[in-house]
């Protein structure tokens, strides 16, 4: 700092002798201002990151990474795959309990 | 048990993929029978296991809007889905949502919504609990009465009857319903669920379930699927706001609906085989479980809530299979006497 004081005293040329004074002021000051800032509330944790440390590639890498990149494009293919993965295994699973001989036509409603 | 664990990225634990099966399949089979969601079973389980809150909600949101997809399918093929009356209900129940959110707001600045909606909470599910179960004690008690007499007894007048009489343009028939009302009953209906189910925190589906039953007056059948439809959109909507937030653990919620599918297929198939007064009767007693498990919530019992609620959880899944089961093994039976009587 005081290298810094003595370098804008001995400043030549007009623009370093109009920015020396601001630029000294701002270094004195900073050091007061982070001692104003003191103990404040603990910092909350701003963005929750998925943790692809250790993951192998493949498809939890993927998700963990789109996680990562945008949460609009990761709540859309949210939607999208339960919406797919709710046809295809309704699908399926419909097949195999036809399987059973189980009469799965229009049902009369007994109160 | 190491093989079975999967590390979630997003929540940042290690978690059993067995347990998520079970989770998944015990709400799939309550979902598919009493066209529910089942977030009261599967945000605490999913809490008691180590998922911080809000990826509960949110994993419980995403694989309910795919588990309800597989259930409304089935319900569809069974003639229970009243896609009229489902649609008709969407737009009382989405204006109903954001003003019981408003609601909740406004308790929130008076510093109440913490203890007025819990309490509420307690009262509405010992109401609707008690009323059901009123219900089915004095059906099995007129059945048992007109059993001696030739002729049934005529029907009696109900709350939905006299509210499907009410005569305001535009007048619709519901066809798989079975109901003629005006167009403003189910809105209304949608409206008040909407309300009540936003304040209190919750998709909606248990109250929107018997209200289809004895405010519009559908089948218990119908109800189920019809209420399952609804589920469905309110679950996707869910999936996307809180994927938007970041907080669905979508490997979680994949395996989770692995397991849903089956349990939401057969849970669905077992209503085939069940009359709709068992449906309710069963209903009120997952009502009066889940009240118990909100008190001791109250008196700061939580383990002791999760405890019951997920014990609670595989015994209802039992009996519904138990049904499903017997159900199967009847229709058999059955076919196997027609065979052997056009075989003669």
């Amino acid at each position: 700092m005081m290298w810094f004081c003595h370098l804008a005293s001995r400043a030549r040329g007009w623009p370093a002798r109009l920015l020396a004074p601001g630029v000294t002021v701002l270094l004195l000051a900073l050091p007061a201002a982070e001692a104003l800032a003191g103990p404040g509330k603990p910092a909350k944790k701003l963005v929750n990151v998925a943790d692809t440390r250790g993951l192998a590639p493949g498809f939890t890498h993927w998700v963990a990474d789109l996680y990562n990149t945008s949460y609009w494009l990761f709540g859309l293919v949210t939607v999208v795959i339960m919406a797919t993965m709710g046809l295809v295994l309704g699908y399926v699973f419909d097949r195999l309990i036809g399987l059973l001989g189980i009469n799965l036509g229009r049902m009369e409603h007994h109160e | 048990m190491d093989y079975f664990t999967v590390y979630l990225p997003i929540a940042g634990i290690h978690f059993n993929v067995l347990l998520l099966l079970l989770i998944g399949f015990t709400v799939g089979v309550c979902g598919g029978f009493f066209g529910i969601g089942g977030a009261w079973i599967v945000t605490p389980a999913l809490n008691i296991f180590g998922f911080p809150m809000p990826y509960a909600i949110g994993t419980d949101l995403a694989h309910m809007g795919g588990k309800s997809i597989v259930s409304t399918m089935r319900h569809g093929k069974f003639g229970n889905v009243d896609l009229r009356l489902g649609f008709s209900m969407i737009f009382g129940t989405t204006v109903g949502m954001e003003l019981g959110a408003q609601l909740v707001m406004m308790l929130e600045r008076a510093g109440l919504a913490e203890s007025v909606i819990r309490k509420a909470y307690i009262v509405f599910l010992a109401l609707i609990g008690s009323y059901v179960l009123y219900d089915y004690i004095s059906h099995t008690r007129r059945t048992k009465t007109t059993q001696g007499y030739a002729t049934a007894a005529p029907r009696q007048e109900t709350l939905a009857s006299r509210l499907q009489r009410i005569n305001i343009p535009p007048m619709i028939h519901f066809k798989s319903s079975g109901i003629t009302c005006s167009l403003w009953l189910p809105v209304l209906v949608g409206l008040f669920t909407g309300i009540v189910a936003a304040v209190l925190g919750v998709g909606g589906g248990f109250i929107r379930m018997p209200a289809l039953i004895y405010l519009i007056g559908c089948p218990t059948a119908v109800a189920v699927g019809t209420d399952l439809f609804e589920v469905m959109i309110t679950g996707a909507y869910g999936a996307f706001t809180y994927g938007v937030k970041g907080r669905v653990e979508l490997i979680a919620a994949m395996w989770m609906l692995l397991g849903a599918a089956v349990g939401a297929q057969m849970g669905t198939v077992a209503v085939k085989y069940v009359r709709g007064y068992a449906i309710r009767l069963l209903f009120a007693t997952t009502i009066f479980i889940a009240c118990a498990s909100v008190i001791m919530k109250q008196l700061e019992l939580q383990l002791a809530s999760s405890i019951t609620i997920m014990t609670a959880g595989i015994a209802i899944s039992a009996v519904i299979i138990g049904w499903l089961v017997k159900g199967i093994i009847a229709e058999r039976a059955a076919a196997r006497r027609d065979e052997a009587g056009g075989a003669k």
